[in-house]
């Protein structure tokens, strides 16, 4: 077999580079990167490919070769004919579909997670610092187990009272209300959630629900009710529990760093 | 050829088929023998059910108190889901399917990946124990053959469609299936709770499931406990004459006055019947049928099975394959160009034009709160033009209701729809939206449309769902809205710009989030108890440009001109 021209080497890599980032990479990861990040990589490896050729002037010269061929060479004049075709169509149908695409309305950028305010408040009325609140009744799981039980269960009725409708009989996010709902309520089943957060900040979530969050948590759209006004402090401790407790899943304590 | 002998040794075949063999065997063995009632399927009930059915089973858990329907009462053994003929409890499997999938359109979740397949058994052997029936079971229940499926053609459908006026399916589910029957309003299940004929275009939305066989399935087998009536044998329409005897007699009903020969035939016929309800009763009782009677019985049937497969195929037919994808995402609410006048409400051109699907969620962040939506959705079709916008919204809503006095609250309960627009449209994607519900610190501009002024749209300006008031100035609003066969159309037409400051202005190619509320008033919506959508996105959509003729062939040439240059260049060198 022919040994490969330096040109088709540089072009193999150049396009395998492409189709790495463009399809293998999204689906491993499951999400498409953004055009304009791959845009990005592409410029970096022409880049790269350029000073690879112009290191040593034999090598410059040896890429040159085969396009140099293929434009004047007699015995290329298929070869030529062919790209001198395709050239002008490629960019004819590409010029095309970006002029003639649709628009798309703007993503909604959203941080799930914005940090919560210095203080926990239940109406006007302060609790603590967020860094020091604690659940009130966490101790009795190792003081009081009976009592801790009583909480949990509780718990468990203001959850089916209040919240199943959006965050789902398995707490899945997936309440009957929740397909039609954007964002989509949250799912404590996801170990990204209940593990990550101090009991003040799910504290401070349920109480102050969406119209509660600072700006980068979008609060206007945000379905999640502002529960202070339906349930009881001691309501809103009592579900915390029933959360954790019905998902094996404990929340950060104050010791742990981020 | 390589035969199956050569490999695998002859005794493994053996094993192989004996074992396909007896797959089927124990798939059924294992359907039928559920375990007795055990420890852990009282676990799994207290842990995942007894909230909403109860501890006791009798569908009172405290999250019940604001459900309809009412999660199952398991003390009196009705069951809605069945594939047991009339009057039968279900069998096992039919109780592991329903806990498995769930029932759509109830708040009745399916437990396909909370709970495993084993816990779900053991929860159908302790739900059994709440009514004695099971255990008084002597044989098993008669289950519903499916042997003579009639497969859907449009002469099927036209068979249905007669067979559902001639049934009466008209007085509940409406002239053509929306729910809206003449006493759509009135009907209560067998605990006295109120019940909604389902909506027959919104098959997502039945209890049982969607296909030919589970829509057969529910007229054979009746969902006991509602008021939807099964096929029981001796309450069909002429149960025990054959099809043509049957539209005979109808006609010979119809006359005004009969000869002695065709009172006769009637009479004949009447008998006819008469036998067959009473082998349907003896059947009920228990009583042994002698041969002959298991014929006429059997024969009787067979024109019951074939009516409900043309039904099935009727109501099949009445709803889209699936729910339409919600315009949620890029699916956007986009309004097409056109030069001349903007279609009026009845025009064709609106045919030409797709909707876009709305679904519509209940209220439950504000007090009073709606827990059990009637409203499932709004679709949208619109237009413009140089100057105006127009849009058609139709929604179903099972009953028209124009200012009707609710007789506990004394509230004017009527039907209506909102569509809200920010007032000032954000710029860029992080600048904040109002309030989805109604706007907060930033306002919104809304539509309000009510049933009893149908040819009227008020703008208001609102910021929050309890702080709405019409505009001082109301820009000149075109609105048209009627109510047909459970369904209601709107047509709008506004100017796309308006002097107001406190009305959107619009402009091709700029995404407007749009939101929408809607009220039934006989299901109690009033104020902030109705059914929302979140934001979604409406946009002019831009006249394709004419650019996309020029640029492109000049992007073309232009590189065909550099290759020429190029190799000019390269030959110059060269020589
Ligand atoms: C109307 C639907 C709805 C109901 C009812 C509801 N929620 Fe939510 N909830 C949401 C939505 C939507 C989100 C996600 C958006 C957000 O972060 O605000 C959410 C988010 C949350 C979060 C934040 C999770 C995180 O990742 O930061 C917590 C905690 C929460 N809900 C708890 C509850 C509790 C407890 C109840 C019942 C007392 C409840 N919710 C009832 C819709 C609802
Ligand atoms: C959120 C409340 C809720 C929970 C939790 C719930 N159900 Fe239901 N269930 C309902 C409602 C509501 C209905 C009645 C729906 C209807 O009639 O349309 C129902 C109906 C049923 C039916 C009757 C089906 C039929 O054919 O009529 C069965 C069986 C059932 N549920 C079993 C269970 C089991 C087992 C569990 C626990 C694993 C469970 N349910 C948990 C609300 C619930
Ligand atoms: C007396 C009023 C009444 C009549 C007559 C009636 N229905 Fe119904 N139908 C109902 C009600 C109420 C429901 C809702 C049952 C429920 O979910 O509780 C229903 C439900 C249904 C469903 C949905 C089943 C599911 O899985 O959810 C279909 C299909 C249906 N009816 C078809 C028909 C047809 C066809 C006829 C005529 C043969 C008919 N109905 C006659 C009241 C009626």
């Amino acid at each position: 077999m022919k040994r490969l021209s330096l040109f088709t080497k540089c072009l193999i890599i150049f396009i395998g580079c492409w189709v790495f980032l463009r399809f293998i990479v999204g689906n491993v990861i499951s999400v498409p990167i953004p055009g304009s990040v791959i845009a990005m990589y592409m410029g970096l490896i022409i880049v790269a490919i350029l000073v690879h050729i112009s290191v040593e002037d034999t090598r410059f010269r040896e890429f040159l070769r085969p396009i140099h061929e293929t434009l004047v060479d007699n015995n290329r004049r298929v070869r030529r004919r062919v790209i001198a075709v395709l050239i002008p169509l490629f960019l004819l149908g590409y010029t095309y579909s970006i002029i003639a695409q649709r628009t798309n309305p703007p993503g909604n950028p959203r941080d799930a997670h914005p940090s919560p305010p210095l203080e926990i408040t239940y109406k006007d009325e302060v609790i603590g610092a967020t860094q020091e609140v604690e659940n009130p009744f966490r101790h009795y799981e190792k003081d009081d187990p009976e009592a801790f039980r009583a909480h949990v269960e509780n718990g468990k009725r203001v959850y089916y009272d209040n919240c199943f409708y959006c965050h789902g009989d398995d707490l899945d996010g997936q309440g009957h209300f929740a397909p039609h709902i954007q964002p989509l309520p949250a799912n404590f089943q996801d170990p990204g959630i209940i593990p990550n957060f101090q009991e003040s900040f799910l504290f401070w979530r349920i109480s102050k629900g969406g119209p509660g969050l600072p700006a980068a948590g979008t609060p206007w759209d945000s379905a999640m009710p502002i529960w202070e006004n339906y349930l009881t402090k001691d309501e809103i401790w009592d579900v915390i529990l029933f959360l954790s407790d019905y998902t094996g899943y404990q929340p950060r304590t104050f010791g742990e760093g981020h | 050829m390589i035969r199956i002998q050569q490999i695998l040794p002859n005794t493994k075949i053996t094993h192989l088929i004996l074992f396909l063999a007896i797959i089927p065997v124990l798939q059924f063995a294992d359907a039928q023998n559920v375990p007795q009632a055990s420890e852990e399927g009282k676990r799994v009930y207290e842990k995942s059910c007894a909230h909403c059915h109860g501890t006791e089973g009798r569908g009172d858990g405290s999250a019940a108190e604001n459900l309809l329907p009412k999660p199952r009462d398991f003390t009196r053994g009705l069951y809605k889901i069945r594939s047991t003929e009339a009057g039968e409890l279900p069998t096992d499997q039919d109780l592991l399917d329903i806990i498995t999938k769930g029932m759509p359109g109830s708040s009745m979740p399916g437990w396909e990946t909370a709970l495993s397949a084993n816990e779900r058994r053991e929860v159908v052997a302790y739900i059994k124990t709440f009514h004695d029936g099971f255990k008084e079971q002597e044989s098993p229940p008669r289950q519903i053959s499916l042997a003579g499926k009639i497969a859907y053609s449009e002469e099927s459908v036209e068979i249905g469609k007669g067979l559902y006026t001639e049934l009466g399916c008209i007085e509940c589910h409406g002239n053509i299936g929306r729910g809206d029957g003449t006493s759509a309003p009135t009907l209560t299940d067998e605990w006295g709770f109120q019940t909604w004929p389902a909506n027959l275009a919104q098959s997502w939305n039945f209890r049982g499931g969607s296909d030919t066989e589970d829509i057969f399935k529910r007229f054979i087998g009746g969902l006991a406990g509602s008021p939807m009536p099964a096929f029981e044998g001796d309450s069909f329409l002429n149960f025990g004459l054959t099809s043509a005897e049957s539209k005979r007699l109808t006609e010979l009903e119809n006359r005004d006055e009969m000869t002695a020969a065709e009172e006769e035939e009637s009479g004949q016929y009447y008998e006819k019947m008469d036998a067959a309800v009473n082998i349907a009763l003896n059947i009920a009782e228990g009583t042994e049928l002698s041969a002959e009677e298991q014929q006429t019985y059997t024969e009787a049937m067979k024109v019951v099975y074939e009516k409900s497969w043309h039904l099935a195929n009727y109501v099949k037919s009445l709803a889209p394959e699936k729910r339409p994808e919600p315009a949620i995402g890029n699916n956007v609410l986009r309004s097409q160009y056109v030069t001349d006048a903007l279609p009026a409400k009845t025009d064709a051109a609106w045919d030409t034009l797709e909707s876009s699907h709305f679904p519509l969620v209940a209220q439950v962040i504000i007090e009073p709160r709606q827990f059990n939506p009637t409203i499932d959705s709004v679709n949208v079709k619109s237009f413009y033009n140089d100057t105006e916008v127009a849009f058609l919204f139709t929604w179903d809503d099972r009953t028209h209701t124009t200012a009707e006095e609710d007789e506990e609250t004394g509230n004017i309960l009527e039907d209506a729809l909102a569509i809200q627009f920010p007032v000032k449209i954000p710029q860029g994607p992080t600048a904040p939206k109002p309030y989805f519900l109604w706007g907060g610190r930033l306002p919104v501009y809304l539509w309000q449309w009510k049933a009893s002024a149908p040819d009227q749209v008020t703008e208001l300006t609102a910021k929050g769902i309890n702080n709405a008031e019409a505009q001082a100035v109301q820009s000149d609003i075109q609105a048209e809205g009627s109510y047909t066969n459970g369904q209601y159309t709107l047509w709008v037409k506004r100017a796309l710009k308006t002097d107001d400051k406190k009305d959107l202005q619009l402009e091709p190619g700029v995404f407007v989030p749009i939101a929408f509320s809607a009220w039934d008033g006989a299901n109690g919506d009033i104020n902030t108890k109705r059914v929302i959508s979140s934001w979604y996105a409406f946009v002019l959509e831009p006249v394709p440009s004419s650019k996309r003729f020029i640029y492109p062939p000049l992007v073309a040439l232009l590189s065909v001109g550099l290759l020429l240059g190029l190799r000019g260049f390269v030959q110059r060198r060269n020589s």
